[in-house]
């Protein structure tokens, strides 16, 4: 689904020079629920970006769905991420002025479906997240966990092969969380690809796979490995 | 397309896009009508007077003591005149266009004794050929012949011309619908004394002095009359392109001819023209400046509330992006935005323009304004609309994606 081969991207500002990645490797596979872990400032926001198409890398390989990044212009880059990945943002960013129908309907009209199918694919992806009956409603009027749902059907009404969200419950309390972490292991069952950033050690226990970004580099725990010190930990309990 | 997203969105925020509008609708309203009358006005200028304005030229004197000899001064000024190489012709002249003081007559009428008549025309009267030194066109019968030619001293009577030639408006206004003029008879007033002067000819067009606005600017009529007055002004034809050279010398050739008179005045028409128009002038340039002034102010209003938006709006921009939202969608939801307060605002404008011509038209005389002009403020403002929204919304365009992921 995703394949960076020795990426680096370099930030400059006037006066510093920021190497937020180096030497990055990483391969998810179609299908994979990836926690992107990390202490601050190590780059989990910026490989989020690249593989979202959302920013430019400054040297490497990516490829996404098979797509090699490299080159494509910013239409391409803009066809690419409304077809294939829908995004989760910390800040919900739903649009204040647009009521859900209206928000969710935003990457749609950019997709050029006809009103009728947008129509369908908006009642489907609310009905998904459970707000059906709240379409007319303003972001302003829900909570943060409904935002953050209403957010994932924004996400999904495309049907995108890739999921990002960057710490997608880190403005939720821990009730809202688990809803919304429950919400995204449904989505991934049914197929579509998720990377999540987090800072939520429980939350990213529940995902198939961990990776952990440290100064810009990965530190893939593997699945296997990831199990077996899951299992390591958990057996006293189970004794 | 995107249009009802776009306004919903906007009906959440009204008073900006509100205030917007009223200065788009204002504006379209005032500039519609200023256009109008800098045009009603400049084409008021650009009338022509029915004479050779670019070769005549006039010149005036006053005698410091009385003449002995009027009728003996004017020969020898008209002699001396044409004799000057590259004259083409010349006349004593009571009056001439664009001069703006004139002789009227009222009460014009085709029946005799008619006193309510409010028929009024400008009177010209010459010894000489005013077809000739004017260089009216003539449509109808012929000009005067000397035979015809009454002499008047003011000093004594007032001589009572036997025929005119009149110009085609007059003809109009005195005998609706007729075919031919030349031999019909009118009355210089509803008097019962009043003798009947017979038309000899119709000139196509001789403007009266004043010209004023509309139809009465060509109600004018000549006499053949020598009038023996100390005050003389010559009405000058030189060939073409003689003029200024022939108005030196006629200037020179005047005063070595007598010493006891001095200049009052020489000029081209043109210059007459200028002078005579000085007001309208003053009147389509201050329009012109208020109507630039008011399309800077709504222009800088637009590119002010659009560059605010955009700043406002920066993140919701980046997450449109990332949602897939190409530059140009970026674009062309700004415009399109824009677009749809211009368009209210040029609805409200074209009913305002409407209504501010209403009071226009009762309070100074000017036509009504036609619907073309409202077209053309309409167009004025969404190409205004569009040229300022377009800065802000290329800016817009340019916000990054990551923009959606960065900020807090
Ligand atoms: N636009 C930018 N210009 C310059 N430096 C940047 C920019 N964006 C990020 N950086 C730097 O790149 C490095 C990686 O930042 P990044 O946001 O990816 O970290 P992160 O792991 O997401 O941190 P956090 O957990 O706090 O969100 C940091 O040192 C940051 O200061
Ligand atoms: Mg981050």
């Amino acid at each position: 689904m995703l394949k960076m081969q020795n990426l680096s991207k370099v930030y400059r500002t006037h006066m510093i020079e920021t190497q937020a990645l180096r030497g990055f490797d990483i391969h998810v596979r179609e299908g994979e629920f990836v926690a992107v872990t990390g202490p601050s400032g190590s780059g989990k926001t910026t490989f989020l970006n690249i593989a979202g198409l959302l920013e430019e890398f400054s040297s490497g390989e990516y490829l996404i769905d098979g797509v090699n990044v490299a080159g494509l212009d910013d239409n391409a880059r803009s066809r690419l991420r409304n077809e294939k990945i829908g995004f989760i943002f910390q800040g919900f960013n739903l649009i204040p002025d647009l009521n859900l129908f209206d928000n969710v309907d935003v990457p749609l009209r950019y997709r050029g479906f006809d009103s009728a199918e947008r129509r369908r694919r908006i009642e489907q992806s609310l009905t998904q997240v459970g707000l059906a009956s709240r379409q007319r409603h303003y972001p302003a009027e829900l909570s943060g966990g409904q935002q953050q749902r209403v957010a994932i059907a924004r996400a999904l009404a495309g049907s995108p092969k890739l999921l990002l969200a960057d710490e997608p419950t880190g403005n939720l309390d821990s009730n809202m969380a688990r809803g919304v972490m429950e919400l995204l292991e449904e989505i991934n069952a049914a197929g579509t690809t998720i990377l999540m950033v987090t800072h939520d050690p429980e939350l990213a226990a529940r995902a198939q796979r961990n990776v952990h970004i440290i100064d810009g580099q990965v530190s893939d725990l593997e699945h296997e490995t990831r199990r077996a010190l899951a299992s390591l930990s958990t057996t006293p309990e189970a004794v | 397309m995107e249009v009802r997203p776009i306004l919903s969105a906007m009906l959440r925020n009204k008073t900006a896009p509100l205030l917007i509008a009223a200065q788009v609708a204002l504006t379209l309203a005032i500039i519609c009508n200023a256009l109008y009358i800098i045009r009603d006005r400049l084409s008021t200028a650009a009338r022509p007077t029915g004479a050779d304005e670019t070769n005549l030229f006039e010149i005036r004197f006053y005698p410091h003591r009385p003449i002995a000899d009027i009728r003996g001064m004017q020969i020898r000024d008209l002699e001396a005149l044409r004799a000057i190489p590259g004259v083409r012709s010349v006349a004593w002249v009571n009056q001439i266009p664009l001069g703006q003081s004139s002789w009227n007559i009222g009460g014009l009428t085709t029946e005799p004794g008619k006193r309510d008549s409010n028929i009024q025309a400008t009177y010209y009267f010459s010894g000489g050929s005013l077809i000739d030194t004017f260089g009216l066109r003539l449509i109808e019968g012929r000009d005067f012949q000397s035979s015809e030619v009454v002499e008047s001293d003011p000093r004594k009577e007032r001589a009572e011309p036997q025929v005119m030639i009149i110009t085609r408006a007059l003809a109009e206004l005195l005998f609706p619908g007729a075919a031919s003029v030349v031999g019909k008879s009118f009355y210089l007033g509803g008097s019962d004394d009043a003798k009947p002067v017979r038309i000899v000819g119709v000139v196509e067009r001789l403007q009266s002095p004043s010209a004023p606005a509309g139809a009465r600017a060509e109600l004018s009529m000549i006499a053949p009359i020598t009038y023996l007055d100390g005050y003389t002004r010559y009405a000058v034809r030189a060939e073409p392109g003689q003029r200024e050279r022939v108005m030196a010398e006629a200037e020179k050739a005047l005063l070595a001819l007598s010493n006891d008179r001095v200049l009052l005045g020489k000029g081209g028409f043109d210059e007459l023209r200028a002078r005579r128009y000085s007001g309208e002038r003053i009147m389509a340039g201050l329009l012109i400046a208020v109507t630039g002034f008011l399309l800077l102010i709504t222009a800088s209003g637009i590119v002010g509330i659009a560059s605010l938006w955009v700043n406002q709006r920066r993140k919701q921009i980046g997450v449109r992006r990332a949602l897939g939202g190409r530059r140009v969608d970026i674009l062309r939801y700004f415009v399109t935005e824009n677009a749809i307060i211009t368009t209210a605002g040029v609805l409200v404008g074209l009913s305002l323009a409407l209504a501010l011509n209403h009071v226009l038209v009762g309070a100074i005389e000017l036509p009504r304004l036609p619907l073309i002009y409202l077209g053309l403020g309409a167009l004025v403002m969404w190409l205004l609309g569009l040229l300022a929204v377009s800065g802000p919304a290329w800016r817009a365009a340019q916000v990054s994606p990551a923009i959606a992921t960065r900020s807090v």
